[in-house]
C-alpha cells in the first residue's frame, strides 16, 4: 500500500516537472527579440551637486535584431537639474551591446532629497518590426553641501570662496613660439652676417672694412687706402696675395675672375706706388679704386 | 746716357746668356735663372742634385759661356790643400819642380773654378776654400795671388752619405745660393734628352755655347752698377726686415711646421751675410725683369735658394731637413705680407 502511494507521488511529480519544463521553453522562445537585458547601477546615496553618475547597460539581443541608435538619448540637459554628458555604444560581440552613460546633477537640495534619472526605451528592430525594451528610472539621493543657514565664525563665513577656474594650458603655444623665434634668430645672424654687420665676424667681409676705409680717402692717404684694400684681400685669401701670385689667388677664388684685369692694374698700381724708388704715378686714382672695392664687394657679397 | 745705355744693353745680353744655357741644358729653367743671378750678383754657386741630372754639364756650360779661363777639380777623400795650390813632378832632367797648382795655373784671368763633388773632400780644403771665396785670393810662394773675377762653382751629389764630409756652416754661408737640380718632369724633354743625339756628346754640346757678350772681366764692374742703380724703397727695407727676423723667430710670425715645436726648429736665423746676399741676388733679378727698384716679388724669387742652406735645424730636425726646409721657407713667404 505505502509502495503504491508512493509511485503515484513519483509519477505525479514527473509531470509537473515536464510540464514546468514546457512552459519554460515556451515563455524563453523565439517570440523575445532580447534575450538579456542589464542595467549596472552605481550606489544610490551619498552624492553632491555637480557629481557624475555613471550607469551601464549591457544587452545581449536575438540574432538578426538591431538596435536603432536613434532611441539612445542625446548627450545635453535632460531637464533642469540633469545633464547627460557622455553617451557610448560599443558593440561588444555578436549581438550584445553595451551602452555607458554619464550623468552629471546639478540640483542644490537643502537636505537630502530622492531624485530620479528618468529612464527611457530602447528600440530594436527585427524583420521591420519594432520591440521595445524600456530602461527603468533610477532613484537616488542627494546631499547638501552646507547647513541650511550658513554660520559666521571669526574668520567670517566659512564657505570658501569659489575655485578660480584652471588655466588653459599653453605649453604648445609657447613651444611654437620658442621654435619660431630661435629661427627667426638664426636667419636673422645669418643675413647680419652676410651683409657684415656683424664686427667680431669682420674677417667673413673684410672688403666692407676696406670700403668703409676707402670711403673717406683723401689723395693724401693712398697709402693706407691700399694697405686696407691689400689687407682685405689677404684676409680674404689667408695668406699675404701678390701680384705675381695672383693665379694662386683667383684659383682659391674663382669668383674674382671677372674682375681680373682690375686686379693685375691694382697689384701693379701698388707695387709701383709702393716700391718704386720715383713712382710715376700720374695721379693718385682713388675712384678706380672705390670702383674696385666696390665690385670686390659686391663679388663678396655673392650680389655679382 | 751712357751708363743707361750700357744698363739696358747689359740686361739684353744677360737675357740672351740665359736663353742659350737653356738651349743647352734644357728643362731647368728655374736653376738657370738662379744661376744667372748669381753671376751677375758675383756670388758662388752650391749645386745639389741627384747623379746625371746634367750638375756638371750646366756649370761647365755657364763657364764656357762667361769666357776667360777655367779650371776644375775633383773633390776626393785624400786631396790636400796644397793639391791646389801647386804640384811637384820630375821633369825632363830628372830635375824636381813645383808648378801652381789649378788654383793658381790662370792667375787673375781665372773666371770659373769648378769643384766637383765638393763634399769628399776634407774640411782642410773646405777651409782653403773659405778665404778664396771670400777674398778672392790665396796666398802662396811668398806672395799674394789674387783673382779678382772667380767664382766658385761646386757641386755634390746628395745619393752618397759614406766618406762625405759635411761642408762646415762657415763654407756654406759664403756661398750664395744653393740650388737644386731635380730631373726635368716634363715628358717632352726627357724624350728629347733620351733621343736626340744632340744631347749623347756633352763636349759637343758645351762646345756649342757662345761666349756671352758682356766679358767676364766687365762683370765685376757691371754687378757693382747693378747694386747701385737698382733701390729699394722703404716698404720694402721693412718687408726684407720681416723676412729676416721670421727667420730668428718664426713663432712670432704665426708659422708652423707639421709636427714641429717651431721655436725649437732653428738652431740660429740667417746671418748678416745672408741677408745682404739676399738683397744682392734680388736686385740682380729685378734688373733681369727691367726693373729699377726692388719688388717683394725680386725677394721670393731668390729666398728658397738663398736661404735654405744658411738655416741651420736642431740636430734632433736635422734627419729630416729636405722636408722641413722648403715647408719653412714656403711658409714663412705665404705669411709675411707686403706692404
Amino acid at each position: 500500500m505505502k509502495r503504491r502511494r508512493y509511485l503515484v507521488k513519483v509519477s505525479r511529480l514527473a509531470a509537473l516537472a515536464s510540464a514546468a519544463t514546457l512552459a519554460a521553453a515556451c515563455a524563453g522562445g523565439p517570440s523575445r527579440p532580447v534575450e538579456a537585458f542589464n542595467l549596472e547601477t552605481p550606489r544610490p546615496f551619498g552624492y553632491q551637486i555637480g557629481d557624475t553618475v555613471p550607469m551601464r547597460i549591457l544587452v545581449q539581443t536575438r540574432p538578426g535584431v538591431q538596435l536603432q541608435a536613434a532611441s539612445l538619448p542625446k548627450p545635453g540637459p535632460l531637464n533642469r537639474w540633469l545633464n547627460l554628458r557622455r553617451i557610448e555604444l560599443v558593440e561588444a560581440g555578436a549581438d550584445a551591446y553595451r551602452i555607458d552613460l554619464e550623468y552629471q546633477v546639478f540640483y542644490a537640495p537643502l537636505e537630502v532629497k530622492a531624485l530620479t534619472i528618468p529612464g527611457f526605451a530602447l528600440r530594436f528592430s527585427q524583420y521591420g518590426q519594432t520591440v521595445e525594451e524600456s530602461v527603468p528610472p533610477w532613484q537616488f539621493t542627494l546631499a547638501p553641501l552646507r547647513e541650511l543657514i550658513a554660520r559666521q565664525d571669526v574668520d567670517g563665513e566659512y564657505l570658501r570662496p569659489d575655485q578660480p577656474p584652471a588655466l588653459l594650458s599653453t605649453a604648445g603655444v609657447r613651444t611654437n613660439l620658442a621654435l619660431a623665434l630661435m629661427a627667426a634668430a638664426v636667419l636673422g645672424l645669418k643675413l647680419a652676417r652676410q651683409y657684415g654687420y656683424l664686427p667680431w665676424f669682420a674677417r667673413r667681409s673684410p672688403f666692407k672694412t676696406a670700403e668703409k676705409r676707402l670711403r673717406r680717402l683723401a689723395p693724401a692717404e693712398l697709402a693706407a687706402g691700399l694697405a686696407a684694400l691689400h689687407s682685405a684681400f689677404n684676409a680674404t685669401y689667408g695668406a699675404p696675395v701678390f701680384g705675381h701670385r695672383l693665379p694662386d689667388f683667383l684659383r682659391a677664388h674663382p669668383e674674382f675672375g671677372q674682375i681680373q684685369s682690375e686686379l693685375v692694374w691694382f697689384f701693379d698700381y701698388s707695387n709701383r706706388f709702393f716700391f718704386a724708388v720715383q713712382p710715376d704715378l700720374a695721379s693718385a686714382d682713388c675712384e678706380r679704386l672705390q670702383k674696385l672695392c666696390g665690385w670686390c664687394r659686391a663679388i663678396e657679397r655673392g650680389s655679382r | 746716357m751712357n751708363s743707361e745705355h750700357q744698363f739696358s744693353d747689359g740686361c739684353e745680353r744677360a737675357l740672351n746668356f740665359e736663353r742659350h744655357i737653356n738651349r743647352i741644358v734644357i728643362g731647368q729653367q728655374a736653376a738657370v735663372r738662379n744661376l744667372t743671378i748669381a753671376v751677375f750678383a758675383r756670388g758662388h754657386v752650391l749645386l745639389e742634385g741627384q747623379v746625371g741630372v746634367g750638375k756638371t754639364t750646366l756649370l761647365r756650360t755657364v763657364a764656357q759661356g762667361l769666357g776667360g779661363r777655367y779650371q776644375r777639380i775633383e773633390g776626393t777623400i785624400d786631396l790636400m790643400p796644397s793639391d791646389l795650390v801647386y804640384y811637384t813632378y820630375l821633369d825632363q832632367d830628372g830635375r824636381p819642380r813645383v808648378d801652381p797648382g789649378p788654383l793658381l795655373k790662370q792667375g787673375e784671368e781665372l773666371a770659373v773654378f769648378f769643384f766637383n763633388e765638393i763634399n769628399r773632400a776634407r774640411p782642410q780644403v773646405h777651409s782653403l776654400l773659405l778665404r778664396v771665396m771670400a777674398e778672392r785670393a790665396v796666398g802662396a810662394f811668398n806672395r799674394e795671388y789674387r783673382m779678382p773675377h772667380m767664382l766658385v762653382f761646386a757641386d755634390r751629389n746628395r745619393v752618397e752619405r759614406e766618406e762625405t764630409f759635411e761642408l762646415p756652416a762657415a763654407a756654406r754661408d759664403r756661398f750664395l745660393m744653393e740650388i737644386n737640380i731635380a730631373a726635368p718632369d716634363d715628358d717632352a724633354v726627357l724624350d728629347q734628352l733620351m733621343f736626340d743625339p744632340r744631347f749623347h756628346d756633352v763636349d759637343a754640346l758645351i762646345e756649342a755655347m757662345p761666349e756671352s757678350a758682356i766679358g767676364y772681366q766687365n762683370l765685376n764692374a757691371l754687378g757693382a752698377a747693378i747694386q747701385q742703380r737698382v733701390q729699394a724703397a722703404p716698404a720694402l727695407h721693412k718687408y726684407a726686415l720681416e723676412l729676416w727676423q721670421a727667420t730668428a723667430q718664426p713663432q712670432s710670425y704665426g708659422i708652423s711646421v707639421s709636427d714641429v715645436d717651431i721655436g725649437q726648429l732653428l738652431q740660429s736665423g740667417a746671418s748678416p751675410r745672408g741677408m745682404s746676399y739676399l738683397i744682392r741676388a734680388a736686385k740682380v733679378r729685378a734688373w733681369l725683369e727691367g726693373r729699377d727698384s726692388l719688388w717683394p716679388e725680386d725677394l721670393q724669387a731668390v729666398y728658397a735658394p738663398t736661404m735654405s742652406h744658411r738655416l741651420f735645424l736642431n740636430p734632433i730636425y736635422a734627419y729630416r731637413r729636405e722636408v722641413l726646409l722648403p715647408e719653412l721657407v714656403n711658409q714663412i713667404l705665404q705669411r709675411i705680407a707686403a706692404p
